[in-house]
């Protein structure tokens, strides 16, 4: 066995400075856009690719940052918690320091852990759970806001517009929609809105029937869906056609154009908080002129936050004139920035200082219409 | 009649609709482990298949111009019907006869990887994402007061039940009737010796996996149209709860399948009716592991005799 070690050792060293070589050379910056690329939602990791790759071609087509160019590159997480793990580590072995991603919370808070010990930056323009950025990260940023916020929001839109007998809040037992069904149900009980039925249905699932039939008989007249379209799109299908024919409420995670696709007409009014369309802001014209360009749709929630991610890092860049992740902390917490989706700062957890969400009534050509400010 | 059995009623008829899709696919599991002792963890993707051939079929038939819905169903009944069938047949061919009587366990990790190849293949070509398509059965009846509670039947759920019983009459006909039937049964019951006396076993053998396929691709045109949305993904969930009621009924045993479906389904309306609806898998298995403890050979199978 000793032989093949010797050559084993040097062909390692060879690598190594091979590596390094080309290191020294380097004038890109590689930067990962973690997300799932396939799976249930790989929607979500479309939106937030092109949202990434568009400011990088836009940045690199403008000369770059400080003669830099950039390079994006795709690693698939696949929305699995485990896999999330895997391309972290991926990410920190192929050298990579800046990363914009991971997309579904479950995954992101894993592989935060990671980048944070071994001096990974990280700004997710979709990951909403609070807990993440509970930990007292240095390296972990958002361009989202959380879903604490949303949660509220979407609890104070029920107070004072809904204002239902019978609530029930239902969920599909995971981080992201469970997280968001408890906040909405603690802070309606606090207003004195008692929820009649607070359950959790199997992602995964396809036959809800049981679930809308005691819907039904605790003649509930409003319910809240913490969780994704998938399932949401067949609770409506079923309910309209079982008869069951109340308001819907979700958070952005059911805003996508599959929902229509899977509940057809029975999407029709469904209420969702969701990131303000910054689509239709007239500023990012430009910007939406230059997606469909490409035959991209801009209009995806996670979008233009992976632009903004991709700004205010590079504008850090710029400005620090360095790519160490520990500098370009520095420089977003004490800076504020001028981005696609309005000027945004961060608080000393790496969250935004400013909410971004607003409810929204959906249609079901796939429009939507703001019904809050 | 009063507002809880109003309640009861609805829930055994969301329940007996889908435990009557758990039995067909239950009877492919229950038939192949008949005759030659294995389970076969493909079959779950071969109901997939015969969803995403039903959606094809649909879409494709719609696109034509076709616009009668009875035809458009029927045909793509027969459609899925031969696709799924076909895929039975081929799996059997490509990964189980090759190794037939070599140690129990090897067919068994065959099964496991046909499984995760179709998932795969499917998934590549056709995207992971759901595919949906509009409602083309809808309404139903009610009945019952409103004020009180108000007890829905949609005609897609009269459908299920109607195309299962005809789809269970004729194979229990079949079985008990025709000859291939009574070779089915023959090899059933000892397959080396029905081979001895004549019968080309590995046709009868593949015949079963046809007729499993067969209803598998059934059950997933019913299902398709009754949920409206597939991915690639469905067969493995739906795999394991045909596989639990084909234990629950007695593996090997044609009506036990079908019994162990029907249970199933009720007990999984039932539970999500009474308790919150995220226990109703824990009640489902739950049931099997107390019915496996004091009937090990589940409802109406029987004693494995040992064979000399």
């Amino acid at each position: 066995m000793k032989p093949s070690h010797g050559i084993f050792a040097r062909t390692l060293i060879a690598a190594g400075t091979l590596l390094a070589a080309l290191h020294a050379q380097a004038e890109t910056l590689k930067i990962g856009i973690a997300g799932p690329v396939t799976g249930p939602v790989a929607q979500y990791g479309d939106m937030q690719k092109i949202g990434a790759m568009m400011a990088i071609d836009r940045i690199n087509a403008a000369g770059g940052v400080n003669g830099i160019s950039l390079e994006g590159v795709i690693y698939d997480d696949a929305c699995d918690p485990k896999q999330a793990v895997a391309v972290a580590n991926r990410i920190v072995n192929d050298e990579i320091r800046h990363v914009i991603g991971h997309l579904c919370s479950s995954s992101t808070e894993p592989a935060s852990d990671i980048y944070e010990e071994e001096g990974v930056m990280m700004i997710t323009a979709a990951s909403t759970s609070p807990s993440i950025t509970e930990k007292g990260y240095e390296l972990i940023f958002r361009t989202i806001g959380l879903d604490s916020l949303q949660g509220k929001l979407a609890a104070d839109h029920i107070i004072n517009r809904v204002k239902p007998r019978n609530l029930a809040v239902i969920h599909d037992k995971q981080q992201y929609g469970e997280g968001l069904a408890t906040t909405v149900r603690d802070l309606l009980a606090k207003a004195g809105i008692e929820t009649v039925m607070f359950e959790g249905v199997t992602p995964g699932d396809k036959d809800f029937s049981a679930l809308i039939a005691k819907l039904k008989r605790n003649n509930v007249d409003f319910v809240y869906y913490g969780g994704y379209h998938p399932e949401l799109g067949l609770i409506l299908r079923q309910s309209r056609e079982k008869g069951f024919d109340v308001p819907f409420m979700g958070p952005e995670g059911v805003v996508n154009a599959d929902l229509a696709a899977i509940a057809g007409k029975a999407m029709e009014g469904v209420l969702a908080t969701a990131p303000k369309s910054f689509e239709q802001n007239p500023e990012n014209a430009a910007l939406v002129a230059a997606f469909k360009a490409r035959d991209e749709d801009p209009s995806g929630p996670f979008v233009f936050t992976a632009y903004a991610a991709v700004q205010v890092l590079t504008d850090a860049i710029k400005a620090t004139g360095e790519t160490d992740p520990y500098t370009l902390a520095d420089q977003l917490r004490a800076n504020r920035f001028d981005t696609t989706i309005g000027e945004i700062g961060f608080d000393d957890r790496g969250d935004l200082t400013e909410s971004t969400f607003i409810v929204y009534q959906l249609h079901a050509d796939g429009s939507k219409t703001p019904i809050s400010e | 009649m009063s507002e809880t059995s109003l309640y009861v009623l609805q829930q055994l008829i969301n329940g007996l609709t889908i435990g009557s899709t758990y039995a067909l696919i239950a009877i492919g599991y229950t038939m192949v482990y008949g005759i030659i002792g294995m389970i076969n963890f493909a079959h779950g993707e071969v109901y997939m298949i015969g969803s995403y051939t039903t959606f094809i079929a649909i879409i494709g038939l719609l696109t034509l111009g076709v616009s009668s819905l009875p035809i458009v169903l029927l045909l793509a009944l027969i459609t899925a019907i031969v696709i799924a069938s076909t895929y039975g047949y081929a799996i059997e061919r490509v990964a189980y006869r090759p190794l037939r009587g070599g140690p129990r366990l090897i067919p068994l990790i065959t099964a496991i990887g046909m499984s995760i190849f179709l998932q795969n293949y499917i998934r590549l070509a056709q995207g992971s994402r759901d595919m949906a398509m509009p409602a083309l059965v809808t309404g139903g009846i009610q009945f019952g007061d409103p004020a009180v509670f108000e007890v829905s039947i949609s005609w897609m759920q009269m459908i299920i039940w109607g195309v299962t019983l005809v789809s269970m009459t004729a194979l229990a006909l079949f079985i008990s009737r025709s000859r291939l039937g009574r070779a089915c049964r023959a090899c059933a019951q000892d397959l080396k010796m029905t081979n001895l006396l004549g019968i080309d076993t590995n046709r009868i053998i593949a015949l079963t996996f046809i007729i499993g396929a067969a209803l598998a691709a059934v059950a997933g045109v019913l299902l398709s149209l009754y949920y409206g949305t597939i991915n690639p993904y469905i067969g493995f969930m739906a795999g394991l709860k045909a596989f639990t009621a084909a234990v629950l009924g007695g593996i090997g045993s044609i009506p036990g399948a079908m019994l162990g479906g029907l249970i199933l389904g009720v007990t999984e309306a039932l539970t999500a009716a009474f308790f919150p609806s995220e226990y109703k898998d824990v009640v489902a298995f739950g049931l099997l592991v107390l019915i496996l403890l004091f009937r090990p050979t589940g409802l109406l199978g029987k004693p494995e005799v040992e064979k000399v």
